[in-house]
């Protein structure tokens, strides 16, 4: 036990030296690591953000429902009477004067609404349903627009759920994404490590010679392979931050603009540590494959 | 300690090295190896150290059957002999100190009791002045008397030397052996594969003379 602990710290320290003794090789290892892995970190930053913006949106969707402008006293009627039905959770009554009214307050259009003859809203009903599941929304937006009296209804949380559907298909991008890049890595790190244990030759062979195992021999390329990963893990943290301070400005003037109090947010220190941890595990991966198959070959050509 | 019975050693290509040779050498002999370039020395010490595998016929060192060792255990049996190589085979990419302390790394021993062990080895081979220079600045004898000082540091019992004075002149050769003499008396087991005759005749010792892979059993 404490035999393997100093064949540890051994191999970490020789492993250390070993990066600090190429440290141009090294930089540009990690530097194309860190770009290979900035892609799809930045794709699920960015969605991570959009899905943000999505949840912002009222938690409890509502369906606006938009009255004929004839529609008959009976039928204003028999609508309020189904929405006292128990699948509403909550229904208010907008009438067109009050909308006008609301609309000439709120957003400065007092003006516009001024110079109007005549009132061109409909008499509208806000429905909240009792279930805001998204087949459930549509159903009642459907039955309600299906009666006589209501000129159309407006499912409100549509565009929502549209970004929703397009931020899964983005999810299961990134992770594809990710997956090819992971293999770019292993690879990234092995051809790394390949080189290195060509240079080592002679000290295989020797070390080999004065009763090395091959696990002595393999410990410090894996440890350099993980802290390369590492080093690419960081380079990409350095890419995405430069990338974000380059973005946020305009991104919060967009998010302006649509009168969004919208930023981006950085990463979680939790989703950090776990990019960080598999660019390490695939650097080592990449490494144990390139180690193993070239000691394979220096012992054929012995 | 060793012995070696009806074996042979056929190259690819089918050049036979040895062919069906026994011998047997006890714990604490000092035996020399001769015979012209190509009879077969360094495949012998080869086979001892498990560096080849005998085609045919059973190789023993301590009792273990060498030639049938699994390849994770071959490590293991090489801490045990010390190897000396005409070549030196020194790692010049870090000082006399670091190539010494090697195979103790290798062991895992205490880093400090390792440097400690080194230190006082490479004392006994004279160059504890230089134990921060990079063996590429060392002589030829020095560097030989490094390779030594690495075979000794794990204090092996046996100790196999391949042509250990092959590149030196006759007064660093004179020192080398007298090292080896040391050595053997202090009970190591020593194999020599040498055409330095001076040295055999000097040192005393038992001969084996190889010849066309043939074995002879001869005295200096």
């Amino acid at each position: 036990m404490i035999g393997w602990l100093r064949h540890q710290k051994h191999a970490f320290t020789a492993a250390l030296r070993r990066l600090g003794a190429q440290p141009v090789a090294s930089l540009l290892t990690a530097l194309a690591m860190g770009v290979a892995i900035s892609l799809p970190g930045g794709l699920f930053l960015a969605l991570g953000n959009l899905d943000r913006l999505a949840g912002d949106l009222p938690a409890q969707p509502e369906i606006s429902v938009f009255l004929d402008a004839g529609a008959s006293a009976a039928q204003k009627q028999s609508i309020a009477e189904r929405l006292r039905q128990t699948d509403i959770a909550a229904a208010r009554y907008v009438p067109k004067d009050e909308a006008l009214a609301a609309l000439g307050s709120a957003q400065d259009l007092a003006d516009i609404t001024a110079g109007l003859t005549q009132n061109p809203l409909p008499d509208a009903w806000v429905v909240r349903p009792q279930t805001a599941s998204r087949e459930e929304l549509a159903r009642v937006a459907a039955e309600l627009g299906k009666l006589p009296g209501v000129a159309e209804t407006h499912l409100d949380s549509q565009w929502a759920d549209r970004l929703q559907a397009a931020i899964a298909i983005g999810r299961t991008g990134v992770w594809l994404l990710a997956g090819l890049f992971a293999i770019a890595l292993v690879a990234i790190s092995g051809n790394a490590i390949r080189a290195q244990v060509l240079v080592r030759r002679d000290e295989i062979l020797v070390s080999r010679l004065i009763g090395a195992t091959d696990r002595y021999i393999r410990r410090p390329f894996l440890y350099v392979g993980a802290m390369q990963g590492l080093l690419g893990g960081l380079a990409a943290g350095g890419v995405l931050t430069i990338a974000g301070v380059i973005l946020r400005a305009p991104v919060e003037r967009l998010a302006g603009l649509y009168g969004s109090a919208f930023h981006l947010l950085p990463p979680t220190a939790i989703e950090i540590v776990a990019v960080l941890g598999l660019t390490a595990l695939f650097g080592w991966l990449g490494a144990w494959l390139s180690v193993t198959r070239a000691l394979r070959q220096v012992e054929a050509a012995r | 300690m060793i012995s070696f019975s009806q074996v042979t050693k056929r190259y690819p290509g089918g050049h036979e090295a040895l062919t069906g040779i026994d011998l047997s050498i006890e714990k604490g002999e000092l035996v020399f190896l001769t015979g012209h370039s190509g009879a077969g020395k360094s495949t012998l010490l080869k086979l001892v150290a498990a560096i080849e595998r005998p085609t045919s016929g059973v190789v023993s060192v301590s009792g273990q059957n060498v030639g049938r060792l699994p390849q994770r255990a071959i490590p293991y049996l090489r801490r045990n002999i010390g190897l000396i190589f005409q070549d030196h085979k020194l790692l010049f990419d870090r000082n006399v100190i670091e190539n010494v302390v090697l195979p103790l790394d290798i062991a895992g021993l205490d880093r400090r009791e390792s440097l400690k062990r080194a230190r006082a080895v490479i004392d006994k081979v004279g160059l504890l002045k230089r134990e921060k220079a990079n063996p590429i600045s060392l002589s030829g004898g020095e560097q030989q008397r490094l390779c030594i000082a690495r075979a000794l540091v794990s204090r092996p019992a046996l100790l196999l030397a391949d042509e250990p004075t092959g590149n030196l002149d006759a007064g660093y050769a004179a020192d080398i052996m007298a090292m080896f003499r040391d050595f053997h008396q202090v009970g190591t087991t020593l194999v020599i594969a040498t055409h330095d005759d001076r040295a055999i005749a000097a040192l005393g010792g038992r001969t084996l003379h190889l010849n066309h892979g043939k074995v002879q059993e001869g005295s200096a």
